[in-house]
């Protein structure tokens, strides 16, 4: 089954093409890696995704409604300066169901708390963001996500400048998510981490899309791989794999 | 005992309880200092300290055109003001989302345009007198009509202020998530505006043109060295402002001067005595500075 589809979708940013053509699915409860070298159009695609970039032609076909989509930007994307604690932070991911008016009731705190403990953020409700190391802002936001119960989370080098234990919440909070229905996309740069998470992979380079097995992916590249085990997909171009079977 | 009473009533009390006019400039300085402020935080917060001062600027030729028209007539000038201050707010904003500049360049163009034709206006009817006074003020101008106008353009701000308050924060803190969301940043950016042009309209009277952002912009710049909390900054910027409002007209009295600078002299004064001793990133809190003890939570993580 699945909520989010793309048909021939070709984007543009600035007046430059930047992907062309994309087609395929994004089954409900995988976790889909997005991986290209830095301008391969991953961010653009993202952008298309939530709504928040108009397609040159094709479309995004996406049943998952629009407050219920989550993207976790990379953190330079926010104002860390912004005088807010996490708990502000991840109270205001009940906007679906409060709003701009609404307040936020007993229930609301309760499911916070423990939001909050499972992604060991507990006693640092009352932290501001700025104080936060970028771990605990990465598990502060995915937090966000957890309480607006989102069903389509989309999200951008999450474990950049993380710290191994984030790595490690992450990850799991994010399986779980998925296996609760949830469609996850995440870009990453890390085939370690791609060998983890991943159920399938788009993979874009040259403006192209292409969908294949991670195991595939990673049989290719599994020399280098295993000898650089974070090394980034700089220099990807098309492998010459098939396509990913169960998309 | 009883001669510093006297000295107080004298420097504090009688000005007010003497002339209706102080105690008409008052209840104005102090409506706006409710206001205000708040918006001064925001404007901060989102790094748009010195819009408020572009805004300050384009409203005159509007404040000026009112004058032209109508002479010396509160209501013209401020729905001159008004009309002018909206309109470059929304160019710049037009200029800025159809060419991809920056926001602040197409402000800044606008403005000095909009400047230009005020000072341009005011010259060709009135004295030079008449544009002292409208670029900083004058307590005695304040009548009934000037303290309404004051009175309901504060109120309306704090309530918009209240309706939209969390928007304003989430969109400060994460843009993306908002429009995620639905909503669309660009109208709460707008309404924003509005209420810092509303304001700065309204203030004109008590502290001219060019003085009403001081208001919004000092008491919020001070806070920020007293507190790390928003509730905090906006509770502080307030008070400094009343403050400011308050002592600012009882020396502009004493002394013998125009109100709007003094008014916004004593919350200068407070911004560099917050800034050489405050609580939070003062010089006196970088000399004095100790290291916090090391944390043993759970939470601690090591660095990546």
């Amino acid at each position: 089954m699945s909520r989010l589809s793309l048909e021939t979708l070709t984007l543009a940013q600035g007046g430059r093409t930047v992907l062309e053509n994309i087609s395929g699915t994004f089954e409900d409860g995988a976790i889909t890696a997005l991986v290209g070298a830095n301008g391969a159009g991953k961010s653009t695609l993202i952008q298309a995704i939530m709504g928040l970039l108009p397609p040159l032609s094709g479309k995004v076909s996406c049943g998952v409604p629009k407050e219920r989509r989550a993207w976790l930007p990379q953190q330079l994307a926010l104002d860390l300066t912004f005088p807010m604690s996490v708990e502000e932070l991840m109270l205001s991911g009940c906007w679906p169901t409060h709003g701009t008016f609404k307040r936020y009731g007993p229930q609301d705190y309760r499911r916070m708390h423990t939001i909050m403990q499972r992604l060991g953020l507990s006693g640092l409700a009352h932290r501001p963001l700025g104080e936060l190391s970028g771990g605990q802002r990465q598990r502060a936001l995915l937090g966000r996500t957890l309480m607006q119960e989102a069903e389509l989370l989309l999200l951008d080098e999450p474990f950049a400048n993380v710290d191994t234990h984030t790595v490690e919440i992450l990850c799991d909070t994010l399986r779980e998510m998925a296996s609760a229905g949830a469609t996850v996309i995440v870009v990453l740069h890390d085939m370690e981490q791609l060998a983890q998470l991943a159920n399938c992979v788009l993979l874009l380079a040259g403006g192209h899309g292409q969908w294949v097995e991670p195991e595939t992916l990673l049989e290719r590249h599994h020399a280098p791989a295993r000898r650089h085990a974070h090394a980034p997909f700089i220099s990807l171009n098309l492998p010459d794999v098939p396509p990913c079977s169960t998309y | 005992m009883l001669d510093l009473l006297t000295t107080l009533d004298a420097w504090l009390v009688a000005p007010l309880t003497d002339y209706a006019f102080m105690r008409r400039a008052l209840v104005g300085g102090l409506a706006l200092s409710l206001a205000a402020p708040p918006l001064g935080v925001f404007l901060m917060l989102r790094g748009m300290s010195l819009v408020g001062d572009a805004m300050a600027h384009a409203v005159l030729p509007g404040v000026a055109l009112g004058f032209v028209l109508a002479g010396f007539s509160l209501p013209a000038m401020s729905l001159g003001g008004l009309v002018a201050g909206l309109l470059v707010a929304g160019l710049a904003g037009s200029v800025s989302r159809m060419t991809g500049h920056r926001e602040d360049s197409a402000m800044a163009s606008f403005y000095l345009i909009s400047l230009a034709l005020g000072v341009m206006l005011v010259s060709l009817r009135g004295s030079s007198v008449d544009l002292t006074h409208v670029l900083f003020g004058s307590i005695l101008a304040i009548d009934d009509t000037a303290l309404w106008l004051i009175a309901s353009v504060a109120s309306a701000t704090l309530l918009v202020m209240a309706l939209i308050f969390r928007v304003l924060v989430v969109e400060c803190l994460d843009p993306l998530f908002l429009r995620g969301q639905g909503i669309r940043g660009g109208l709460v950016h707008g309404v924003f505006l509005g209420l810092m042009v509303l304001n700065l309209t309204a203030g004109f009277q008590t502290l001219g043109t060019l003085m009403a952002v001081g208001l919004m912009m000092l008491p919020a710049t001070t806070a920020r060295f007293w507190s790390q909390r928003l509730e905090g900054l906006i509770g502080l910027a307030i008070l400094i402002a009343m403050v400011s409002s308050t002592g600012g007209l009882l020396v502009s009295y004493h002394l013998g001067l125009p109100s709007g600078p003094c008014i916004i002299l004593v919350a200068g004064i407070a911004y560099l005595a917050s800034a050489l001793c405050g609580r939070h990133g003062s010089l006196l809190e970088r000399v004095r500075r100790r290291a916090t003890p090391l944390e043993t939570d759970e939470n601690t993580c090591t660095p990546s």
